[in-house]
């Protein structure tokens, strides 16, 4: 029998890998090399981390790649037997278990010396941090808290200053812990390449919007992790750069992920992804003509930094208004535009056990987006890591149904 | 109305209190706004001669809720929600929603967006308590509040309206703190469910009138006797349904010292004299303990009911974790080990709104503290 041919990395992928091994290898070498290794939340004012020379490691990561590598169900057992409900996030059950247990699929991460939790995503994070700064024996934990972006222009004015005023306390927390002056100059050019790079990023998001699209949201998922974990860096801008050459290319060449005729339902995708589901959600979607090409989630790393203003003033700006942090409304308008310049005609809504901070919008979002576009919406539940919450034999009927229902509605897109 | 209530009454009015609400409003004239647990000044609500009502659940079925949130949300955020949707939607003028978690934040759009034509207000209180920008942030917040209540009421409050509110507040939280010192010596002459009943009241009705029982309550209490009892402590959030309480009061158990938002939590609340009501109610704040589950952490809360358990030659301590409230889940694991390593005994019930059997939770109760006196 003759073997499956491997198919050929892109320019793209083999530098997303460099970047990510280069990143490991140094953060590994950190205790060695004396520096700081801080674990933070995937949302968080990182800029100020990096240019400290401070090493940032994302726990949400790791837990993805035990997830997407079907280890959930597994790892989050063995935390519901040190006494963890099972309707905690997911990351943190697997991310606990890979610390009692030191089970991973990967490399595992290094331990941190101290913790960085931004609430803007979540507070879950925080006390997942909690747990973990207990177990390093109280290690430093800072929590940059960043109260709900209401609609009001003089409350947002006040936040923001809340948040400086915080920024700065971080600042000489980390002053302190690595007893080097804070700088302001270095912030400077480090948010200078996060603004670079998350343009591009939004750049190649938005290249969905071409007919056929040449990507899903399964390659914005793929391509998000540098940007999230290697943004303030160089090369994170190069990597940015390179994806969107190639993905413009498919642009040029009218290559979709489906084929133009084919291209029936372009798809919005509410919550975070169903980890371990990743390419069946893609195929099976791809079989009745579907293709995901959004969702609020990827666009959090969409930052738009401005260098005119205060570094702080504008980290806090752009990390305070995540669209987990602000009001319902601006939600339901955040994912309107994508709905517009996307040219949408269908939407999942999931319900994620693991993730209540985006979750608990899901059947108000879902109805006033319903009204709002006259598309009608599936709405299911499952969990993003733990298998043990996922149906599949429903799933799969649902989607069936879903598209048919998008079918009759002629809300189908018609073969060009 | 709430001046001069018998013991029943009180047990009664714990319960539902807002028939006697929705009466005192016809009465008085006055606005009733909403809150949730757990930081809202009420002092400044109270202020605007409006009343602060803390909304804690309904034991009542859910019938809307469901369709608005998730299955695993928060007990009693699903119970909030549902009593305002389906039970006393005309009582309220409107809320002023606290967000000190991601179910407390999250709900407070759903909220808004499903109940219509009221006022609301979002308090963002800090979720970090021990730097000096959470100082500034509440401050910011309170001057918020007033701005807010200013433009919905159409009256600016001064300096004296707030003290006369300060004032009432805090004489209420001293009586109630003086009948609590008088029943942990005498629990066989008040009851655990009569005092906690207190206790929650003062959180939902007008405090001039409710002073006045208090104060009879206080006036007409027996010296009685600790004999046959079992001293406890009683750690968590809150402690609902109310029928819990009978069942300490039926085994015998004396509820000497807490943590609960209905109880000392609410009692260390007390606005220290001085200059600056505002910096004073913010200076508040931070004086209450571990007052929300997100900024406190596991260390602080265990040697806090460390303390509490020595000081008063507790006998255990009993944990009420309110069903899905993420906050209690990540600590719930560390405490009890904490607690275990120090030899403390710990029994943990886990409490649902809408909970209407407690035969199971008297069984374990039951066999808890057999094994406890058994030791």
């Amino acid at each position: 029998m003759s073997e499956k041919p491997k198919k050929e990395l892109t320019k793209s992928q083999i530098l997303s890998k460099k970047i990510t091994d280069e990143y490991l290898d140094e953060a590994f070498r950190a205790k060695e090399e004396g520096r700081i290794v801080c674990y933070t939340t995937a949302i968080s004012p990182v800029e100020i981390l990096v240019a400290h020379d401070i090493i940032p490691i994302y726990p949400e990561n790791h837990s993805v790649a035990n997830l997407a590598a079907k280890k959930g169900a597994q790892m989050c057992s063995y935390v519901e037997g040190m006494g963890y409900s099972s309707h905690l996030c997911a990351y943190a059950r697997c991310d606990l278990a890979y610390r009692a247990t030191g089970f991973t699929v990967t490399r595992g991460i290094p331990e941190p010396d101290m913790f960085l939790a931004c609430n803007a995503q979540c507070f879950t994070l925080t006390k997942w941090f909690q747990v973990l700064s207990r177990r390093g024996g109280g290690l430093p934990l800072f929590v940059f808290d960043t109260p709900q972006y209401i609609r009001d222009g003089k409350a947002r004015e006040e936040i923001i200053k809340y948040c400086v005023l915080q920024l700065k306390e971080l600042i000489a927390l980390i002053e302190t812990v690595t007893k080097r002056k804070f700088d302001y100059d270095r912030l400077r050019e480090v948010i200078k390449y996060s603004r670079e790079a998350s343009l591009l990023y939004r750049k190649f998001l938005d290249m969905a919007a071409h007919i056929p699209s040449p990507i899903s949201i399964f390659d914005a998922l793929i391509g998000m992790a540098i940007t999230v974990y290697r943004r303030g860096t160089p090369q994170c801008v190069e990597y940015y750069r390179t994806l969107c050459e190639e993905t413009q290319e498919k642009v040029d060449k009218g290559i979709g992920v489906l084929p133009k005729e084919k291209e029936k339902f372009r798809l919005y995708w509410e919550n975070l992804p169903i980890w371990f589901k990743f390419s069946d959600h893609a195929k099976l979607l791809g079989s009745y003509g579907g293709v995901i090409l959004t969702s609020l989630y990827v666009h959090a790393w969409s930052f738009e930094f401005d260098l005119d203003k205060d570094p702080l003033y504008t980290l806090s700006e752009n990390y305070v208004s995540r669209f987990s942090n602000v009001t319902l409304e601006d939600r339901v308008d955040m994912a309107l535009d994508l709905f517009k310049r996307y040219s949408l005609n269908g939407m999942l809504m999931f319900m994620n056990r693991s993730c209540k901070a985006v979750s608990f919008a899901v059947p108000t979002l879902k109805e006033i987006l319903t009204k709002k576009t006259g598309i009608p919406a599936l709405v299911f539940e499952s969990d993003m890591g733990d298998q043990r919450f996922y149906s599949e034999a429903q799933i799969r009927t649902r989607i069936e149904a879903y598209f048919e229902t998008l079918e009759r509605l002629g809300l189908a897109r018609k073969a060009a | 109305m709430w001046e001069k209530m018998s013991y029943e009454e009180i047990l009664e009015c714990a319960v539902d209190p807002y028939p006697s609400i929705r009466e005192w409003k016809k009465r008085t004239g006055k606005r009733v706004l909403g809150t949730t647990f757990a930081d809202v000044p009420e002092e400044v609500i109270w202020a605007f001669d409006i009343l602060p009502t803390t909304i804690m659940g309904t034991t009542k079925p859910l019938k809307k809720a469901q369709a608005l949130l998730p299955d695993n949300a928060c007990s009693l955020a699903r119970s909030n929600l549902e009593l305002v949707l389906s039970y006393e939607t005309d009582l309220f003028d409107g809320f002023v929603l606290p967000q000190v978690c991601d179910t407390t934040q999250h709900l407070s759009d759903i909220w808004r967006l499903n109940v219509k034509g009221k006022y609301f207000e979002s308090y963002l209180a800090p979720r970090q308590t021990d730097r000096e920008s959470a100082k500034y942030w509440v401050r910011k917040e309170i001057e918020r509040l007033i701005d807010s209540l200013s433009a919905f009421t159409g009256k600016r409050i001064d300096e004296s309206d707030l003290k006369r509110s300060v004032d009432l507040h805090n004489e209420n939280k001293r009586l109630l703190k003086e009948i609590y010192d008088f029943k942990r010596n005498n629990p066989s002459s008040l009851s655990n469910r009569v005092f906690f009943s207190l206790v929650k009241l003062s959180q939902q009705v007008a405090k001039d009138e409710l002073n006045e029982t208090i104060r009879r309550v206080k006036e007409s209490l027996k010296d009685g006797t600790k004999d046959g009892y079992i001293d406890v402590i009683l750690a968590g959030i809150t402690c609902e349904p109310m029928e819990i309480y009978d069942l300490f009061d039926e085994i015998k158990l004396n509820v000497v010292a807490d943590n609960l938002l209905i109880g000392s939590r609410y009692l260390a609340g007390e606005v220290d004299p001085g200059e600056d009501l505002l910096d004073r109610l913010a200076a508040r704040h931070f004086k209450r303990g571990f007052f929300s589950p997100i900024h406190g952490n596991v260390f602080g809360e265990f040697e806090e009911l460390r303390r509490l358990y020595r000081e008063n030659g507790a006998k255990a301590i009993i944990y009420i974790h309110i069903e899905f409230c993420e906050s209690q889940e990540y600590d719930l694991p560390d405490l009890k080990k904490m607690m275990k390593r120090e030899g403390i005994p710990m029994h943990v019930v886990e409490t649902e709104y809408q909970t209407t059997s407690l035969s199971h939770l008297r069984t374990r109760l039951q066999a808890f503290f057999e094994s406890i006196k058994g030791t």
